[in-house]
């Protein structure tokens, strides 16, 4: 029987970025394999500079999400307000936020953008192994993810998970099985914003999953290098989990 | 796996309008599918980051709170004394360095004032326009300063500057991640981690229809008023968490202890006393939090929030919502397993525990 790695994501807010141009950050609405990806490597302790280690993690796992709860959308107004950088001898250096901002206020200059959030968002994660050269076990992810050594977070660091994950690895005929059959101890948690019935799932890879494709597009968000912020397209499947019993 | 420290806190503000969006609208969100108002993050940080608190508390209680440093700076550049000893008031102490002339000194002590605050007007003046915390790590990197000037003859440089400024920038920078400066530190992941802040109950923004006279209307012509406007808030009692990557904190601190605890102190102190600003002068909102619990332990971090799913909507809305955050916090360690090793809370509602004992559990190592 094949193994899945099975977790859950629950927050406030949440902001799965998608492709962004200027001051607009949009935000999709369930997790991107960037922002999967992201979470595993934060839960192992991988930094952001090392390169090699990412793209190892990108290359082993395959990624689906259910969206149990769709959420609504958020749009945030933000501006962030930055001193004068100087030239020459007059340039600044500022030793706090605090010294920054005590610049005379006609000297502040502003930055504008509008960053999209989802509210009450929940779905569930599942990540099976795609090569036989898997850095890590399902069980080390499920352990890391657990007492994670960087903060987990929703697409951006003012979003925290409010549940635990609950990583746990299942093993199942495929996908859709899985996805059946697993369970958290949250519904009493979450009650009001899960719903009962159908649910869609998006899915990678060629194999069966036991879900019919209802179509399939690209989205642009594999990660490929980080220091140069580039991402290469991937095919997303959709489909539609149907349920032969409420969801928990 | 890293120590975390979760910081839950409840806070009540009066009628006010703390962070708007671009309409001036009070900014919200949807939580459990009801209206709630809310304060971003960023407002947040930004608030604790330039707050007096903030600065106050870094420099630790033996720090000296005062204007006049330039003054005793001056006094012991051109005596020969260390600026340790005139703080101690031993101005008859013997000399340990050859004084410099006074012209250099007043020259130096005024630059070395200004690093610590805005000057008053005027040629190398010594003192700073507010008062000005001085930890004793900083007058003790003051003094080294001092000897080194006598000694070279040179006039201080920038990175004289930044060394004077080392325990604040490094404070700012380990928990807030890198500065939009200048001259950043490279890559420094924030330590901690600020979540937006949201009522615990449904609101509804409201409108305040103002009209302003002038005074100089006889109503000769018109009897009309001067200014017609609209300003729009809200009050609510809010929920905010933050998280600190204990020993990430740390290590962005190269590793200082004593500083890791001095930082996590001045930012529960914030968390607990500094509010946004915004507004202020129309609503006077400015509030203490009436609720803190902390927790530290290595598990997943999460956010209670879902205390505050279901709105809240009972009279005594403080002591529910209290009451809400305990009762959520042991139901997910009832069905999770525990979510923290251990726990120190106050509350100002049924005047128990203390702030000071919140900041001593954060501060102190790992059991």
């Amino acid at each position: 029987m094949p193994e899945f790695l099975v977790f859950r994501l629950y927050g406030m807010m949440a902001s799965w970025g998608d492709i962004a141009f200027g001051e607009f950050r949009p935000t999709a609405d369930h997790p991107s394999r960037s922002a999967v990806l992201g979470l595993l490597a934060a839960a192992l302790g991988i930094r952001r500079d090392e390169e090699e280690r990412l793209s190892a993690l990108s290359n082993a796992y395959r990624i689906a999400i259910r969206v149990d709860a769709p959420g609504v959308l958020l749009r945030d107004y933000h501006t962030s307000q930055v001193p004068p950088a100087g030239r020459g001898r007059k340039k600044h250096s500022f030793a706090t936020r605090r010294e920054e901002l005590a610049m005379p206020r006609e000297e502040l200059s502003t930055v504008l953008s509008t960053r999209d959030y989802q509210c009450d968002a929940v779905s569930t994660v599942c990540i099976w192994q795609g090569s036989d050269s898997a850095p890590y076990s399902l069980k080390d992810l499920a352990a890391a993810l657990n007492s994670p050594v960087f903060v987990l977070y929703l697409g951006r660091k003012s979003c925290p998970p409010a549940l635990p994950v609950h990583a746990q690895v299942a093993a199942g005929e495929n996908l859709a099985a899985v996805l059946s059959s697993v369970r958290f101890p949250d519904s009493d948690l979450l009650r009001g914003l899960l719903c009962d019935g159908d649910l869609r799932v998006f899915w990678e890879g060629d194999q069966d999953v036991g879900i019919p494709a209802i179509h399939t597009t690209l989205r642009y968000d594999n990660p490929l290098s980080r220091k140069r912020w580039q991402f290469g397209s991937r095919a997303e499947h959709y489909g539609v989990l149907r349920s032969r019993s409420p969801c928990s | 796996m890293s120590e975390f420290v979760q910081l839950h806190v409840l806070v009540s503000y009066p009628p006010s309008n703390l962070n708007r969006d671009d309409l001036g609208r009070p900014k919200t969100a949807v939580m459990g599918g009801a209206q709630r108002l809310r304060v971003s993050s960023q407002s947040l940080k930004r608030a604790w980051r330039t707050s007096d608190i903030f600065a106050s508390t870094l420099a630790g209680h033996l720090g000296v709170r005062t204007k006049e440093m330039g003054t005793l700076v001056y006094r012991s550049l051109t005596s020969g004394v260390s600026l340790a000893e005139i703080l101690r008031g031993a101005n008859d102490a013997p000399a340990t360095f050859q004084p410099v002339t006074e012209e250099k000194g007043r020259k130096w002590a005024s630059e070395i004032a200004g690093i610590f605050g805005k000057l008053k007007s005027g040629e190398n003046a010594l003192e700073i326009e507010q008062l000005a915390h001085f930890s004793p790590e900083e007058i003790a990197a003051i003094d080294a300063l001092i000897l080194k000037l006598a000694a070279s003859g040179k006039d201080p440089d920038e990175d004289d500057r930044k060394l004077l400024m080392k325990r604040h920038t490094a404070a700012d920078i380990a928990m807030f991640g890198r500065m939009l400066a200048a001259s950043p530190i490279y890559n420094t992941e924030a330590a901690v981690q600020v979540s937006h802040a949201v009522t615990v109950h449904p609101v509804a923004v409201e409108d305040d229809y103002f009209t302003a006279v002038d005074d100089l209307n006889r109503g000769d012509e018109g009897m009309g008023a001067g200014h017609l406007g609209e300003t729009e808030f809200a009050s609510g009692l809010f929920y905010l968490y933050v998280c600190v990557n204990r020993d990430l904190l740390r290590e962005n601190l190269g590793g200082d202890e004593a500083l890791t605890g001095a930082a996590l102190r001045a930012l529960v102190e914030a968390a607990a006393k500094v509010a946004p600003t915004g507004k202020q002068n129309s609503f006077a909102s400015r509030a203490y939090a009436s609720y803190l619990l902390a927790e530290k332990g290595c598990q997943q971090p999460r956010s209670l929030s879902v205390a505050y799913l279901k709105p809240l909507q009972d009279a005594d809305l403080l002591g529910s919502a209290i009451n809400a955050l305990k009762d959520t916090r042991n139901k997910m360690d009832a069905v999770y397993g525990n979510c923290s090793d251990s726990w120190c809370d106050m509350n100002a509602h049924a005047g128990e525990g203390a702030l000071q004992e919140v900041l001593d559990f954060v501060a102190g190592h790992h059991a």
